[in-house]
């Protein structure tokens, strides 16, 4: 009886201590998942930002940086597109979001959400697209422009619209993490 | 002088066949009236289960199946034979892989799909990846048990494509929308709306005479070059289940 309580004590203590880590998890899937219900579009919201932004804000700029970095290697490693890389975009937005205080007023701090990933989103994609530009300079710069400010637009939009939700539970989860730490 | 009043039974109306025969008179108004859509309605009924039914239907449709099949092989060994006699390279096999989409990126700039078929059941990279309605892209990477596709309307994806009606060729490049572009280096290519592109037969990434799109729209504006937008006939958005080519160029 002792034992069993102690072990469910020891798992539960280990899942709360690592949520943050099972969360982490929980993006790559999402991204290789791309529920078409969730798109604008048929443009995804940017998910790896959900989890960077509360985690950043947490923990500071370099562990945001680093974790933008494991972030960016994964989730390049998912895509086929060898030419280009998520990684400068993410490292960026995590010392981006390592530098935002948390806000007293709740409601306050949900939009301010919804605007830092979306702003975070538009350099993500702008990123991207310039990598794009740049390895096709020759042929089709002009015919890339319009579906590509479509896609960063959308993109924006859906990440912006979805943060609010999202980033408030992770940030809550994340917060209740540490403190069950300390 | 009371009025004698007649009783006889011999009055046309007391006789029950005169009243048979003015309800036959009025039902052959009514036929006639109705131009005979009571018989017709009737004759429908009474000859259902003669009619040449469901089964027959089947018989013929399965004959005409058989005919094209048929005429299909035939038409595809001539294809061989007389590409061997032209010494030109070789249409794709028979050799295929049946493989359900287990990922898909079709939005944004990602856009992949990730198949269940991987290096395990003999798909190699630069296999082709056709759906119904013609090519969706080719094999770029693969793992043991899956394997990653490159659609053609990734910004990664550049293909030689053929088209038919005027016998050109072009590039498809892919913009990172639903709608890749076909560019081609003459000014006086004469290319229509409705034009039907498929893969080159000078392409060395793909096998010839895949289906790929039609041209929705034509782009006039550049000086040396004439674009298009390509609608693509396999919507890779809904294709559930695609066929790898093993083909070896």
């Amino acid at each position: 009886m002792g034992a069993n309580f102690e072990s469910r004590y020891l798992m539960n203590k280990f899942f709360t201590k690592k949520l943050s880590l099972i969360s982490f998890i929980f993006i790559p899937i999402i991204f290789l998942w791309h529920p078409n219900w969730l798109g604008f579009l048929g443009v995804q919201p940017y998910w790896p930002l959900f989890w960077l932004l509360p985690w950043s804000m947490i923990n500071g700029s370099i562990n945001g940086l680093l974790l933008g970095l494991f972030l960016g290697l994964i989730l390049d490693s998912l895509t086929v597109n060898e030419s280009f890389t998520q990684i400068p975009g993410l490292i960026f937005c995590g010392f981006l979001f390592g530098r935002i205080k948390l806000h007293s007023d709740i409601l306050l701090g949900h939009f301010r959400y919804g605007l830092i990933c979306s702003f975070g989103s538009f350099l993500c994609g702008t990123i991207y697209f310039l990598q794009i530009l740049f390895r096709n300079f020759s042929d089709s710069n002009s015919l890339m422009l319009i579906p590509s400010v479509k896609n960063i637009l959308a993109e924006v939009f859906l990440t912006g619209f979805f943060a609010p939700f999202i980033c408030s539970q992770l940030l809550r989860m994340f917060k209740f993490s540490k403190r069950k730490i300390q | 002088m009371l009025g004698i009043r007649r009783i006889s039974t011999s009055r046309w109306w007391h006789r029950k066949k005169n009243w048979l025969f003015f309800a036959i008179f009025l039902f052959l108004v009514f036929v006639r009236i109705s131009k005979g859509a009571f018989y017709k309605d009737f004759y429908y009924f009474i000859s259902k289960p003669f009619w040449p039914g469901q089964f027959q239907k089947e018989i013929v449709l399965e004959s005409i199946a058989q005919e094209y099949l048929i005429k299909l092989n035939l038409l595809k060994k001539d294809n061989i034979r007389l590409r061997q006699i032209l010494s030109l390279q070789e249409s794709f096999n028979d050799e295929h892989i049946s493989a359900a989409v287990i990922s898909r990126k079709t939005g944004s700039w990602w856009r992949q799909i990730i198949l269940n078929k991987g290096s395990k059941d003999g798909v190699e990279i630069g296999n082709i990846v056709i759906g119904p309605g013609g090519l969706l892209g080719r094999v770029k990477n693969t793992s043991l048990f899956t394997s990653s596709v490159t659609l053609i309307t990734s910004p990664d994806s550049k293909l030689g494509v053929w088209v038919d009606r005027i016998q050109i060729n072009g590039l498809l490049v892919g913009l990172g929308d639903d709608y890749p572009s076909l560019i081609l280096y003459s000014k006086d290519a004469d290319i229509k709306v409705g034009d039907f592109v498929s893969s080159s037969p000078a392409s060395t990434l793909l096998p010839p005479n895949i289906p790929i799109g039609i041209i929705q729209s034509i782009d006039e504006t550049l000086t040396s070059k004439k674009t298009a937008k390509i609608s693509l006939l396999a919507k890779p958005y809904v294709i559930d289940w695609v066929q790898i080519l093993k083909v070896g160029i």
